[in-house]
């Protein structure tokens, strides 16, 4: 049994009069210790799915469909009940490391309020645990930084901090929600190692949420694809990057810049993300296809194959 | 933080000693004087009180003097229009009865403002939502002075619960009107920015992580929300100090308290330089100690100005 | 490209850029449309506008002048003083036996026209100031906030008294130190405003045209930030209403037999105990009455003019 399963989630926002269809029908499954990546650019849900997870989704939302942990579907779970999971099983590392820390707030009681809450440690206990979590992060001199408040940490660390506090109950599941966007390019790398080493390490399942594929193509052994709320592709990323099935992936692929060969122009997706007001009744991508044929633009394409699943109706060979 | 509170006690210093000069030549230059009244007091008497108050001298010696006998022995002074009494009797008499209600009202101010503003906000768009704003519409066209009157007009002469005024020793019926009018309309504001803060605080991505912790809504609200939602709110409490120290004037003669406020428009009508001039170092003081007494307090909750400290 | 190039270019382009603001005539038609829909504004308007005709014209009905004693109701004044049409004392008379109808008339004028000499006078004191301190920088900016910090924190009480002690009380003079009390009104706001905006690019166009700081403040800046000064002026107008009405109340406010609100109300608080209510409920209504309309006036203008919804 995997150890997340998510079946037919719908996710839509009510704006006033409308309503905006962030998620539509997405199922997937992560498995115990599986690192799964979902790839999407901005707007196309990946980030509501993680909220939907946790049971964070603003009071706008309504969410259908079923979250099954273990077993157990999170969406019908009240606050109260959530709250026992939250952290303990399921965790998430937030975007903005500047705005995701209490500024308020010393280090050691952000970290250590988790470990009280959920195994009941004193607060001194608690105090060692957050010292053992953040040498496992490796901040430097973490002994007298756990009095520190977030302001006096650089970016990359305040990171680390929120990642420490991510595991500090050795969940079973990470969320990883863009962890490396508001970082520099270097601290990108290091935060994407010390992650790598510590999923290595607690054997935890990652759900790794960006848009970006030279992140992904580094640590995840599994890659979703997003667009307008629905999944497009889901394969291994090894086959994935060798042969993307979907046009949007290839899209995807080419505007990822290439060290390699520095003469080759990126090429851009041409046209803009869809409108989400209404739930989609074909394939959300077909406005934008270089290979779009009229049967596109009229039913939804279903996820079909084993290893490789694509959303589209035209066979591999076909697409350009 | 010590430097600190230093180094702001020493500004206080040279701020004070501008007040004192400008009010000291403003009311000097200005014709007449406490002595001056429709039936002029022949020239040989006039000279005589003149002499016994050291009006006779030059006034930059006045002065001097004047700051001098602050400094070394904190005098201000012997009132002109009140006989046998100094500025320093006045202040000892009237005071601590100002401060008493003063201090009630602050605390009515900020005991009943902050919890409604958090009700208001934890209840986002409801029946308490709704009566908060108009509570503070309420505050804004009822100032004290329109207040007063009417809750002396209801709750002492309608329904006899409350005296109407005086002070008898500070007993709590005494205080209640005092503190309650010259309260309200900031009791008001407070409710409404710690609305306005605590709103924006509850959406911010800090406590998205503390929900996402799994800590009860409760210890969210009380262990990460409440410091930075009160930020505001102290800011918006140094002006509301300065608002009630005027309002403490019009309450002081409104409710005849016995407090300064009334012999600070005594003062004025007597033309009683030392009264005057006592009474607004005193009153500045007072706001400076508050201002000073309120940046500590933000310093002390935010780990951001303390270390800039 | 030169220089004079692109002073050549800067001349279209600061005129272009400047009107392309705020000051369009779209902003302001917008914030019109905006405005006329918000009911309770309007109405608030319109009564704000019977007020103002009240204090013009309300005199021409009026049976008796407001300093005039009848002598008839004096002394009587808690039995026969009260409202009636009978003797033409339509608000009754107050203690002395002076007409309220014309008092209040009276009141309104004083009151009103305080509000909006002074309210405007100060914040256009305070945006200059404001403005000059936001442009220059430097130490011309350090001394304004340190004298605005010490301002404040000063009650302004205490000026009333003193200049009462010592001067005059005629509407001029009240006027007069209103004004300077409130020197601070807007400065921190259009301060605020003005930095923001000085180095935007028709800024910079504008002075390598050479242009004067003046004229730069005061035709390039303050067309701009003129939003903001509106919405603040609406804040002020009734602050400074009820800052003359407290202090007219202490009675270091207008002079006798002018009068005010504030006034007013405190003749009729003092007098309440012997039954004489009306004395305090037609100052006070009045009162109130223009505070609403003053507050939702603000509160529409700061909905149609906020740049947020733009």
């Amino acid at each position: 049994m995997s150890l997340l399963s998510i079946r037919n989630l719908n996710i839509r926002f009510r704006t006033g009069d409308d309503y905006v269809h962030a998620v539509n029908d997405v199922s997937f499954d992560i498995a115990k210790g599986q690192k799964l990546a979902v790839v999407g650019e901005s707007g196309s849900g990946k980030s509501q799915i993680a909220m939907a997870i946790m049971g964070l989704l603003a009071p706008n939302a309504e969410a259908s469909g079923e979250v099954l942990y273990e077993g157990q579907n999170l969406l019908a779970l009240s606050q109260s009940q959530l709250n026992r999971i939250r952290a303990r099983d399921i965790s998430i590392i937030f975007q903005d490391p500047m705005s995701s820390l209490n500024p308020y707030m010393r280090i050691e009681r952000q970290l250590g309020e988790v470990v009280v809450q959920h195994e009941g440690l004193s607060r001194r206990d608690a105090r060692k645990r957050a010292l053992e979590v953040m040498e496992a992060v490796q901040i430097p001199d973490a002994r007298n930084r756990l009095t520190a408040y977030p302001h006096e940490f650089s970016g990359g660390m305040r990171q680390r901090i929120v990642i420490a506090m991510a595991l500090i109950c050795k969940p079973k599941l990470i969320l990883a929600d863009e962890p490396t966007t508001a970082l520099d390019v270097t601290v990108q790398a290091q935060i994407m190692t010390l992650l790598d080493d510590i999923q290595r390490d607690l054997n935890t399942a990652v759900m790794l949420i960006t848009h970006d594929l030279g992140v992904v193509a580094g640590f995840c052994e599994d890659t979703l694809v997003l667009y307008g709320g629905r999944v497009m592709e889901e394969a291994p990323t090894l086959d994935l990057f060798d042969g993307p099935g979907h046009p949007y992936t290839r899209g995807l692929l080419r505007a990822v810049p290439n060290i390699s060969d520095a003469t080759a122009t990126l090429a851009a997706i041409p046209g803009s993300p869809p409108n989400q007001t209404r739930p989609p009744v074909a394939c959300p991508f077909a406005p934008r296809c270089v290979d779009v044929r009229d049967a596109c633009l009229e039913a939804l394409p279903d996820l079909t194959g084993s290893r490789q699943k694509r959303a589209c109706i035209r066979p591999v060979e076909e697409l350009t | 933080m010590l430097n600190y509170t230093l180094r702001r006690l020493l500004t206080v210093v040279p701020t004070l000693l501008v007040l004192i000069v400008f009010s000291f030549y403003l009311m000097r230059l200005a014709p007449g004087g406490p002595f001056t009244s429709e039936r002029p007091l022949p020239p040989a008497v006039m000279a005589n009180v003149l002499e016994r108050y050291g009006l006779d001298e030059p006034l930059h010696v006045q002065l001097f003097t004047y700051i001098k006998n602050i400094v070394l022995h904190f005098d201000f002074g012997p009132s002109f229009s009140q006989k046998d009494r100094d500025v320093n009797d006045v202040i000892a008499q009237g005071f601590p009865v100002t401060l008493t209600y003063g201090f009630w009202s602050a605390v009515f101010v900020l005991a009943c403002g902050i919890p409604l503003g958090i009700i208001a906000a934890l209840r986002h768009n409801s029946f308490w939502d709704y009566s908060m704003t108009g509570l503070a519409i309420f505050s804004q066209i009822f100032p004290n002075f329109v207040l007063a009157p009417i809750m002396v007009l209801l709750f002492t002469l309608s329904w006899g619960l409350l005296p109407g005024g005086g002070w008898n020793g500070g007993q709590w019926e005494y205080i209640i009107m005092p503190a309650v009018a010259l309260g309200t309309s900031y009791m008001a504001g407070v409710a409404r920015l710690t609305r306005g803060s605590f709103l924006e605080v509850m959406s911010s991505p800090f406590i998205r992580t503390a929900r996402a912790k799994g800590l009860p809504e409760r210890t969210i609200i009380i262990r990460h929300a409440l410091k930075p939602a009160l930020l505001p709110t102290l800011t918006y409490m140094g002006p509301v100090f300065v608002y009630m120290i005027t309002g403490s004037v019009f309450i002081d003669v409104f409710f005849s308290t016995g407090g300064i406020g009334q012999d600070f428009i005594d003062g004025a009508y007597s033309r009683d330089y030392s009264m005057l001039l006592g009474l607004t170092i005193l009153y500045s003081l007072l706001t400076f100690t508050l201002n000073l007494l309120l940046d500590l307090a933000y310093a002390w909750i935010d780990p951001k100005v303390r270390s800039k400290l | 490209m030169s220089i004079a190039k692109k002073q050549m270019n800067a001349a279209p382009y600061a005129e272009a850029a400047a009107a392309d603001m705020v000051t369009s005539r779209s902003f302001w038609a917008d914030a019109r449309g905006r405005f006329l829909k918000n009911r309770m504004a309007v109405v608030s308007v319109l009564m704000l506008v019977l007020l103002v005709l009240f204090a013009i014209f309300g005199h021409t009905i009026a049976r008796w002048s407001y300093e005039e004693i009848d002598w008839t109701i004096l002394g009587k004044v808690k039995t026969e003083g009260g409202p009636t049409l009978a003797n033409g004392h339509f608000f009754g008379v107050d203690e002395l036996g002076r007409d309220l109808y014309a008092r209040v008339v009276q009141g309104s004028r004083t009151s009103l026209l305080v509000g909006f000499v002074a309210g405007t006078a100060s914040v256009l004191l305070g945006s200059v100031i404001g403005a000059s301190a936001g442009y220059f920088g430097g130490r011309f900016d350090q001394l304004v906030m340190g004298a605005y910090t010490i301002w404040i924190s000063i009650p302004y009480i205490i000026f009333f008294v003193v200049w009462k002690a010592f001067f005059g009380r005629s509407l001029t003079q009240m006027i007069l130190v209103i004004v300077l009390v409130n020197w601070t009104a807007g400065l921190l706001i259009v301060r605020g405003q003005v930095m923001m905006l000085k180095n935007r690019e028709f800024v910079d166009a504008a002075r390598m045209l050479g242009m004067s700081d003046f004229t730069i403040i005061f035709k390039h800046l303050m067309p701009n930030i003129l939003w903001v000064i509106v919405i603040y002026t609406s804040i002020v107008i009734p602050e400074i209403i009820m800052m003359e009405s407290l202090v007219s109340f202490l009675g270091v406010g207008i002079q006798e037999p002018n009068t005010s609100w504030g006034a007013l109300i405190s003749e009729g608080a003092r007098t309440m105990t012997f039954g004489t209510l009306w004395q305090l409920a037609f100052p006070a209504a009045f009162f109130v009455v223009a505070q609403v309309s003053l507050y939702y006036i603000g509160d529409g203008l700061r909905d149609a003019l906020d740049p947020k919804d733009r």
